[in-house]
């Protein structure tokens, strides 16, 4: 194939392996092992975070303290002395990066819930569901933004449940090929999480409410929102690249302008996150570390226990392949996206496709790109 | 028997380790050393439990006439001012042997000298006879040279060989004073309660002190005779250095209050206001020159120079209060430093270096150690004299008993305690806190043995600082009969 020659950028060698269909992770089998082994813990992780989401959308919505909500409408006092014990998931991670999909917005989903439709179909849902509660309704007409902004929210919730559902699908079945002998490469890898996300690429995304035997659409299937391209990549945009900066061992001064002022510069998210400060004590992603050293495969937590500190650093050593991981889904992502076949002949497709890889390789200039590969 | 079997136990340790039959491991060699560390240290609990501390005098007294022509005898006791000081020797030698790698070289050799070294120790804390004192001094001498010489570091020869140099002289200015005190005063003997130095002319008892205090105050170190200790710390290793500044240092201190205030009082009152001052300077030298330290051992070791003013202070004033403190302090500053000592050579053994413009982070929660770095927090926190611990307890005592001699120097020797707050808040903000630096971000694994001994020793700083009569008591009537008396006045008491 006639590649157009890019030896300007910084991260051209990326580039190139992007051009010839490689993944942004080296091959090796270490890879292929730590990628695998934690995509599964993930799996099973988000597995949970999904459920716990979609149910707080549809049960705990417009509940103004929501104290069970992690309780997945199954209370008990021995679950709540699990919960006090936090003998638990930590659903509060599932939260945090809903609250970053919803603080930085992007797709079809953000745009839709600015739109006067939603706020008409929010107007009925809060008016229904306090009919017999003229305190919140005349609060309502005070603050008429306030309601409607904790629909929004609740549509985040369902929005990143269902997003969750597939991806922990896809995570889950790669395991189980990975177990069966037939994924052994990163590219493969890669190539099973675009197969996954094309594959319900055109899913929609929808989300309806029940109050008394009457459902309401919230998000109704005909406004045609889908799972790709309202969910999936606002979610990368937002938790993989962006994110929001963190407290941990480092500080940040947001009057000193070590905080950009525009959102779309940001770079908090899981490639650009510093592994180190995990452990740190309220760090949001430690908590996700924490979960998945519950679920990490016997293979994978074997490889841990050889390493230099055995399991004092567990949490650093996960982060680190998830960090890898989430290389992977990026590429697969990237390739998915590319505006034109990897393999075109044609000079102009093949230098709109230089341009797509350049602008996103422009964002890996400061990400873990290249210690990930270290 | 009691005080020659504490002296012997290490001895039979000694050559039983040196001349063991077959080749043995370091992990073997090391078993078998830290049984009879145990021994030893148990053996001086055992004496601490028999001791009265309600008197004053020396205790369990042992006599043999040894050479009589020479008026050397073999002459052992023990009171309120040794006594805290074998416990020291006692379970830091313990520490001293747990913290040895197992895979030292040459086992035997190094754990003989070890106790070698501790039979010099003990032997030099029991002597009641000057000449006997001085054969004990040396005789530590020789195994502290061949234990850095042999597993130091880079310039151990250097090292070794100044510490040689400056402690040979020490030794030879002693004995000039100990020989001049017998021979000028006509003493019957070397023993100690027959000294009648306070009989010489003022001048002469000045010159004779001005001996003692240079012998000693290398040992200390007083500055400016401290040059060998900041070499000798780096390049010894940690067990070595923890008995170099936990107990070693402390031969020094002893040796100004026993011989120093106690034979030639009068003297020693001539000289205290110039004693005191000289107190200050070291405790500000120390501390400035710990500010400028980048190796975090070298800290420590100034560190040691600037607390060891302290007691200098304590003794110059030479009130029940201040001499009190002055043992506390030798005590505290043997269980601190150690301790600091011991945690660096964690930091050094982990991370490969002791630098403090490399090392960054070490509190790192996974990465890092922060089990050692707490209790490094600790331990600084007990040097600069935080309440609740026994560093604050002896520098309370030491100020507020020398003040009402000495107000100025006093106040100034304070300034020191802020200082040591200064340099070590710096070496723990630069190494500890903060993103781990890229050089020491994959270290090994830190094992329980690496922090028990400085775990047991935190242990003993807390329990000291809140309970400190547990320590004072066993040294109140020593202090009462040796402040208030004369030599001679002592003499007759102990008889």
């Amino acid at each position: 194939m006639k590649q157009i020659e890019n030896r300007v950028h910084p991260l051209h060698e990326f580039i190139q392996q992007l051009q010839t269909g490689k993944a942004l992770l080296k091959d090796t089998p270490e890879n292929v092992l730590e990628v695998v082994g934690i995509l599964k813990s993930y799996g099973v992780v988000l597995d949970a975070y999904s459920q716990n989401l979609i149910y707080i959308a549809d049960h705990q919505f417009l509940v103004f303290f929501p104290f069970f909500k992690y309780f997945n409408g199954k209370i008990s006092l021995p679950q709540l002395f699990r919960h006090w014990w936090h003998d638990r998931i930590n659903f509060e991670y599932a939260e945090y990066c809903m609250k970053t999909m919803m603080w930085h917005g992007g797709g079809g989903l953000d745009s839709y819930l600015d739109s006067p439709e939603f706020a008409h179909r929010a107007q009925a849902v809060i008016s229904a569901k306090f009919k017999y509660n003229l305190g919140v309704i005349g609060l309502n007409q005070l603050f008429p933004d306030f309601l409607i902004e904790q629909l929004r929210m609740s549509a985040y919730y369902s929005g990143l449940g269902q997003f969750w559902r597939v991806m922990a699908d896809i995570f889950l079945s790669l395991s189980d090929l990975y177990d069966l002998g037939k994924i052994t490469s990163i590219p493969q890898v890669v190539e099973h999480i675009k197969a996954g996300l094309v594959k319900d690429a055109l899913k929609p995304i929808t989300y309806q409410v029940k109050i008394g035997e009457q459902v309401y659409d919230i998000i109704p299937k005909s406004m045609g929102l889908t799972f790709l391209a309202d969910t999936a990549i606002p979610y990368v945009e937002a938790v993989f690249f962006r994110g929001t900066p963190f407290l941990g061992t480092v500080s940040l001064n947001a009057q000193a302008y070590q905080v950009p002022p525009d959102q779309a510069r940001f770079e908090y998210g899981a490639l650009y996150a510093d592994p180190l400060p995990i452990g740190g004590s309220g760090v949001p992603p430690t908590l996700l570390m924490h979960d998945m050293r519950h679920y990490l495969p016997e293979y994978l937590h074997q490889t841990y226990r050889r390493s230099l500190r055995g399991e004092d650093d567990l949490l650093v050593q996960i982060c680190i392949s998830f960090q890898k991981s989430m290389f992977c889904v990026t590429t697969a992502a990237i390739l998915g996206l590319m505006p034109y076949a990897i393999d075109t002949e044609d000079p102009s497709e093949q230098t709109a496709n230089l341009v797509y890889l350049e602008k996103w390789m422009d964002r890996f200039k400061t990400s873990r790109l290249l210690e990930a590969n270290n | 028997m009691m005080l020659s079997t504490l002296i012997l136990l290490p001895l039979i340790g000694a050559a039983v380790i040196g001349f063991y039959p077959t080749a043995i491991s370091g992990k073997t060699a090391r078993q078998i050393s830290l049984s009879i560390a145990g021994m030893i240290f148990l053996w001086t609990v055992l004496l601490t439990i028999r001791f009265d501390p309600n008197q004053g005098n020396v205790q369990f007294t042992e006599s043999l006439i040894w050479i009589d022509v020479l008026g050397l005898n073999y002459r052992l006791g023990v009171d309120g001012l040794s006594l805290p000081l074998l416990l020291l020797n006692g379970i830091l030698t313990v520490i001293a042997i747990y913290s040895t790698d197992e895979s030292i070289q040459r086992p035997k050799f190094y754990y003989s000298l070890i106790f070698l070294l501790s039979t010099g120790v003990i032997g030099a804390f029991l002597a009641q006879d000057l000449l006997l004192f001085f054969l004990f001094y040396e005789l530590e001498l020789i195994p502290l040279y061949l234990l850095i010489a042999i597993w130091g570091g880079i310039r151990k020869g250097y090292a070794a060989t100044k510490f040689l140099i400056y402690t040979a002289l020490s030794g030879i200015l002693i004995l000039a004073s100990f020989l001049g005190m017998i021979w000028l005063s006509h003493s019957p003997s070397f023993a100690l309660e027959t000294v009648n130095a306070h009989t010489l002319p003022l001048t002469t008892q000045l010159l004779l002190l001005a001996g003692i205090i240079i012998g000693f105050g290398i040992k200390i170190p007083l500055v400016p005779f401290h040059t060998w200790l900041p070499d000798a710390h780096v390049e010894a290793s940690t067990p070595i250095s923890v008995l170099l500044a936990g107990v070693l240092l402390k031969l020094g201190t002893y040796g100004l209050v026993r011989f120093g205030m106690n034979l030639l009082p009068q003297a020693w009152e001539y000289a205290a206001p110039t004693l005191a001052t000289w107190a200050v300077i070291s405790v500000l030298f120390g501390a400035s020159c710990a500010i400028a330290q980048k190796d975090m051992k070298k800290m420590v070791a100034y560190s040691s120079i600037g607390h060891m003013g302290y007691v200098l202070l304590a003794t110059a004033a030479a009130t029940p209060l201040s001499v009190l403190g002055a043992i506390m302090q030798m005590v505290s500053h043997g269980l601190i430093s150690a301790m600091l000592f011991l945690l660096v050579g964690v930091v050094y053994k982990k991370a490969g270096s002791r630098d403090l413009e490399v090392l960054r982070g070490l509190l790192n929660p996974e990465r890092g150690m922060p089990v050692v770095g707490t209790l490094m927090i600790l331990g600084v926190m007990a040097s600069a004299g935080i309440p609740g611990m026994v560093g604050f307890i002896s520098e309370f005592i030491i100020f507020r008993g020398s003040y009402e001699v000495f107000p100025v120097q006093t106040l100034l020797s304070m300034v020191g305690t802020g200082l040591t707050a200064v340099y070590f808040l710096i070496l723990v903000n630069r190494a500890f806190f903060g993103r781990l630096s890229p050089q020491v971000v994959r270290l090994p694994r830190i094992y329980l043995s690496d922090r028990l001994p400085a775990v047991v020793l935190a242990g003993l700083i807390i329990i000291l600082g809140i309970q400190p009569s547990w320590l004072t008591h066993w040294s109140q009537a020593t202090v009462q009969v040796s402040v208030q008396k004369p030599a001679s006045q002592l003499t007759q008491v102990s008889k």
